[in-house]
């Protein structure tokens, strides 16, 4: 049997391909998983669960046919859609976990989360991150009108969507810091983790201060291709999907 | 094929690599030739790395752009100091106005390979004549203007372009 973990696929409106792909393998492959893990920015905005749209429905739609199919899905918000909210729980059937969540994967405690966390060197988003994500905040956020919480979200995108090229240190400071694993995997007392956010699919080996090595599995996005990771009892495989 | 971005800091003048480039450059000279950059800013100056202009008004406003174009960068030029590339965003072919002169060897912004991470920034030109220009304008001070980062204090203006065919 199989557990899939996929992030980081920004579905919108604005790429059909990306979303055929992703409708596919939930009715392909998810339907016959022992799990489904999403690892967050499913979409590339979310803007409420009151969003009506026909794309919004559509995507609920499929998750509820694995839902119902008895495969558990769950969910970790990522920065793009992190207001994601229990109403969008009951329509797909999907459990909404807190980050980080520890699983027992097939024996092994794991611990997943988004990713975004771990980017400690990024200071000026960490700072963003910790406001915009303050409880008090997500519920004015909701309480806005959609239209206005949409002309924010499209801000929020033109920003982010600057020309670049990034200098050598703006990229490495978009990676996560070796300190943030670390205090994770010792925090948490597990020997993996799986996260996304990145864009940086990868297997990685750290080594933990007790001596023990421990192993962080790297989410690709699906920006030019589908990207999973299989698991089953006896393997691990990160794959990638034409689209 | 020779192009002048005329600056209220001086002249820099730039040869077109058309044969490996094409539709880079002849994206560049559509923008040129329409006037589109004139009055334009250098916007974002990173020391030891590159400045960038083409796409804001003297408001720091973003321009309305043309359809962006197909990523050229696996043509096999290099980001070496002196020439100069498309800027785009995430997505590697999002690249429409916006340019960026190199002020040192950016290996790390050539192609590799084609996925998101790979395709690297697509050179189109080098500076033939004013590199000290770019030198004076690459040493000024910055500071950070709304979402923008690494924008001059004061203003570094391209007044107009010529083209030399």
């Amino acid at each position: 049997m199989t557990s899939w973990f996929i992030s980081d696929l920004h579905l919108s409106p604005a790429r059909p391909d990306i979303t055929r792909l992703f409708l596919e393998f939930l009715q392909e492959q998810a339907v016959h998983a022992d799990a489904l893990y999403i690892l967050g920015d499913l979409f590339d905005a979310w803007i409420g669960d009151d969003d009506t749209s026909d794309f919004a429905a559509a995507l609920q739609g499929a998750l509820r046919q694995v839902t119902q199919q008895g495969v558990p899905v769950y969910f970790i918000a990522g920065n793009r859609d992190f207001l994601v909210g229990p109403r969008f729980a009951r329509m797909t059937g999907v459990r909404l976990l807190n980050e980080p969540a520890v699983i027992d994967l097939y024996g092994t405690p794991t611990l997943l989360l988004h990713g975004d966390s771990l980017c400690t060197a990024d200071r000026s988003y960490q700072r963003f991150r910790r406001i915009i994500r303050q409880p008090w905040l997500v519920k004015i956020l909701l309480a806005l009108p959609l239209s206005m919480r949409m002309r924010i979200a499209n801000k929020l995108r033109a920003s982010s969507a600057t020309q670049q090229p990034l200098s050598a240190e703006q990229l490495a400071i978009m990676d996560v810091t070796d300190t943030a694993v670390i205090d994770l995997f010792v925090r948490y007392d597990v020997g993996q983790m799986i996260h996304g956010h990145t864009h940086r699919p990868a297997i990685h080996e750290h080594q933990l201060p007790d001596g023990n090595t421990a192993e962080r599995i790297v989410l690709g996005d699906w920006y030019e291709q589908g990207s999973l990771l299989r698991v089953t009892r006896t393997e691990r495989q990160l794959i990638s999907q034409p689209l | 094929m020779k192009v002048t971005l005329h600056t209220n800091h001086g002249d820099i003048t730039m040869k077109l690599f058309a044969d490996e480039a094409p539709k880079t450059v002849e994206n560049f000279l559509r923008y040129a030739r329409e006037g589109f950059y004139d009055n334009t800013l250098f916007h974002r100056v990173i020391k030891g790395f590159m400045i960038q202009g083409g796409g804001f008004n003297l408001e720091m406003v973003q321009k309305e752009t043309h359809e962006p174009i197909n990523n050229e960068a696996d043509n096999g030029l290099k980001n070496k100091k002196g020439t100069v590339a498309m800027a785009r965003t995430q997505d590697p072919h999002s690249a429409s106005s916006q340019f960026f002169i190199n002020c040192a060897d950016n290996d790390f912004l050539d192609f590799k390979n084609k996925s998101v991470g790979g395709w690297g920034y697509c050179v189109f030109a080098e500076v033939t004549d004013g590199m000290t220009v770019v030198n004076d304008i690459e040493q000024m001070r910055t500071e950070g203007a709304g979402w923008h980062q690494d924008v001059p204090v004061d203003d570094v203006i391209i007044e107009r372009v010529s083209i030399d065919d």
